[in-house]
């Protein structure tokens, strides 16, 4: 082992300890615990059963993870289409503006997560501006509120991880070789067709990571559904966080955690190597310019 | 030449931005079928012409008439007129085919008559094998060839190259001198090129126009611009020259040593007035004795270019050496060494006279 090797090994060594114990080993913690029973007033038994996993694909359980996939899903789609035509729009402005424009498109990132949330349900209570603006309209008794139904937690998701979604598509926006959308025009394209074969495809690498990012955070979020669904549905993150808080059933807990981990990893894995595919082809163009 | 039709005609045109004058009431004709250089130092406006050719910058005055057409009002996207970008610009996600096929799919072409076109561009590109592989799958001198069959394969009445040569190895850069000669030749297109190299103009045009400031200096065969630039900054632009600084008296000019430059006619200058006579290096000659000019020199340095030496001689005419090249039959194995007495000589005829400024 050289020198270099060495030196990157001791400077890599406090992070790799990290992720060992804070990140691996609470993995497998809960992983071994997902193949034990639970005990009969709460409590661990420890003797090995499939149970838990069985349970987990029961139609019950099944069914809350499909519906988590599909609020998340439509967040995710939602929050892609605004974010990328955001990111796109910033892109296409005056340079000078870009920075400006960025930093309040991710303005709402730095408060907190929970005031943000709560925020929401200012607006969309029955008291609240949305109702109150659409009364002022001269709806008769406004339209009704939102608040605890689906929408308003797709909405909560979609507002939360737009930034993720904005910043992840601009950088290939950005980035991306102006001379392209030139040469399809001289080569006879409409800005429409430009668009669609140039620069949408070329965007995709941003679009996938942004998509992904939203998605994995949606699905395993429980305090938005906990406080804009109001309690009155579930989705998986809601779950797990009763299974071990409230059920006090910590193997199943652990079972669906796994899994749910689990559809995370797949999700990353698949982005992570294509972003890996064209950051190859990308930096080989930029050597010739 | 051989035909002298008006494809283009640019008239008056102008292109500011904000408060720079990149091109500043230029008008220029191009003729059918012609190899067009465009030389110019960085910043003279090349890129900001050719742009608004292609219809990618409008321009704020002037006009462009293609086959007695004007183009300003038209988009790019409807010009007949294609540009070869600096960059190549080759789609990266796009296989090479893929990429050649691009602008034949804009005219909606059918899709066979499409891939014939394609196949057709390859053999003349020589790349048949490379048709499936991404841009980034190709060497420099590939991608450049491919950005060339992307533009012309639209048959374009007027194609446009931005410094075409300018990535490419001084060996790769004269083959594809002679290649892209070899194809405008073959395609019947005319070619407006853009360079940086006045060798290169001077190898491939037909054409040259000297850019300076967003407008023409000149414009002329090589062989004029070569032997009859019109200042000394063409004159210093084009090729090497020495320069002779001195005063006109009558029909020659007095050097500073009080030495008398013999030339063809002092016309266009008056007694007294400071100007340079400037000779080629390849004008002068250790040989000719006849000639109405001569100097006594020392050499200063001797470099063996092949094909000749190049001596740099010191002279009564300055502090400055004058350059000189001597063909290696005339000298045989007889080196120069540094200090070595020479006379040089040229003739009247050889020498042109501008204003010193
Ligand atoms: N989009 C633009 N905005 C402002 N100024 C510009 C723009 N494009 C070009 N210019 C200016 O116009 C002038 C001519 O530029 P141009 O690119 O045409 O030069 P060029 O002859 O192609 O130079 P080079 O040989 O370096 O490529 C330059 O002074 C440049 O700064
Ligand atoms: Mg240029």
């Amino acid at each position: 082992m050289n020198f270099k090797n060495k030196m990157s090994s001791v400077l890599i060594a406090p992070a790799f300890l990290w992720l060992i114990a804070l990140m691996v080993v609470p993995c497998v913690m809960i992983l071994v615990l997902g193949f034990f029973q639970r005990g009969i007033y709460g409590g661990i038994e420890y003797n090995f059963t499939l149970e838990n996993f069985q349970l987990v694909f029961d139609s019950l359980y099944a069914g809350i993870f499909l519906s988590s996939a599909r609020i998340a899903g439509t967040a995710t789609i939602i929050a892609v289409f605004i974010g990328y035509f955001a990111a796109y729009a910033i892109a296409t402005s005056p340079k000078k503006w870009q920075p400006t424009l960025l930093f309040f498109a991710v303005l709402p990132f730095w408060s907190n997560y929970l005031i943000r949330t709560y925020a929401w349900i200012v607006l969309l209570n029955r008291e609240g501006l949305l109702v109150g603006f659409s009364k002022w309209l001269g709806i008769d008794g406004g339209i009704p509120s939102i608040l605890y139904t689906e929408s308003a937690v797709i909405l909560g998701l979609v507002y939360n991880y737009l930034p993720f979604v904005i910043l992840s598509c601009y950088a290939p926006l950005a980035r991306m070789n102006p001379d392209f959308r030139e040469a399809s025009t001289d080569l006879g394209a409409s800005n429409f067709t430009t668009f669609r074969r140039i620069t949408l495809p070329l965007s995709v690498p941003g679009i996938a990571a942004g998509a992904v990012f939203v998605f994995v955070l949606s699905i395993g979020n429980f305090i938005t559904p906990a406080l804009l669904g109001g309690g009155r549905f579930q989705m998986i993150g809601n779950v797990i966080y009763a299974q071990f808080l409230t059920a006090n059933d910590w193997p199943l807990g652990a079972a669906l955690s796994m899994v749910l981990i689990g559809i995370m990893m797949i999700l990353l894995m698949i982005q992570a190597s294509a972003a890996q595919r064209s950051i190859g082809q990308k930096n080989k163009e930029q050597l010739d310019g | 030449m051989n035909n002298e039709n008006t494809l283009l005609s640019i008239q008056n045109i102008s292109k500011h931005f904000n408060d720079s004058k990149a091109v500043d009431g230029l008008s220029l004709d191009i003729y059918e079928n012609e190899f067009f250089a465009l030389l110019g130092s960085s910043g003279s406006g090349k890129t900001t012409l050719l742009r608004m050719l292609a219809g990618l910058e409008t321009p704020t005055e002037g006009q462009i008439l293609l086959d007695d057409k004007d183009m300003v009002p038209v988009h790019a996207s409807k010009r007949p007129v294609n540009l070869m970008f600096q960059s190549y610009a080759l789609f990266p996600h796009m296989s090479v085919e893929q990429n050649i096929a691009y602008g034949l799919e804009m005219e909606r072409m059918e899709r066979s008559l499409i891939d014939k076109k394609v196949q057709e561009m390859l053999e003349i590109i020589q790349l048949e094998k490379m048709a499936k592989r991404r841009p980034d799958q190709l060497s420099g001198g590939q991608r450049q060839r491919v950005a060339l069959a992307r533009a012309l394969v639209k048959k374009p009445r007027l194609l446009l190259l931005d410094e075409p040569l300018g990535a490419l190895d001084k060996k790769l850069r004269s083959e594809m001198q002679l290649e892209l000669k070899r194809l405008q030749h073959e395609v019947g297109i005319t070619f407006v090129i853009v360079t940086h190299d006045q060798e290169e103009a001077l190898v491939m045009a037909d054409r040259i126009a000297i850019m300076r400031d967003g407008n023409l200096l000149q414009c002329g065969t090589p062989q004029e611009i070569y032997e009859h630039p019109k200042d000394r900054f063409a004159a210093d632009f084009i090729g090497e020259m020495n320069f002779l600084p001195g005063v006109v008296q009558g029909d020659s000019i007095i050097a500073s040593s009080k030495r008398k430059i013999s030339v063809m006619s002092t016309n266009g200058f008056e007694d007294g007035e400071s100007v340079v006579a400037a000779i080629r290096p390849e004008r002068m000659s250790l040989f000719l004795e006849n000639a109405e000019n001569s100097i006594e020199g020392k050499v200063h340095t001797s470099a063996y270019h092949g094909m000749d030496i190049l001596l740099h001689v010191s002279t009564e005419f300055g502090e400055k050496p004058i350059s000189v090249r001597v063909p290696i039959h005339s000298v045989g194995d007889k080196p120069f060494k540094a200090g070595d007495s020479v006379t040089l000589y040229w003739y009247e005829k050889d020498t042109r006279v501008f204003a010193n400024k």
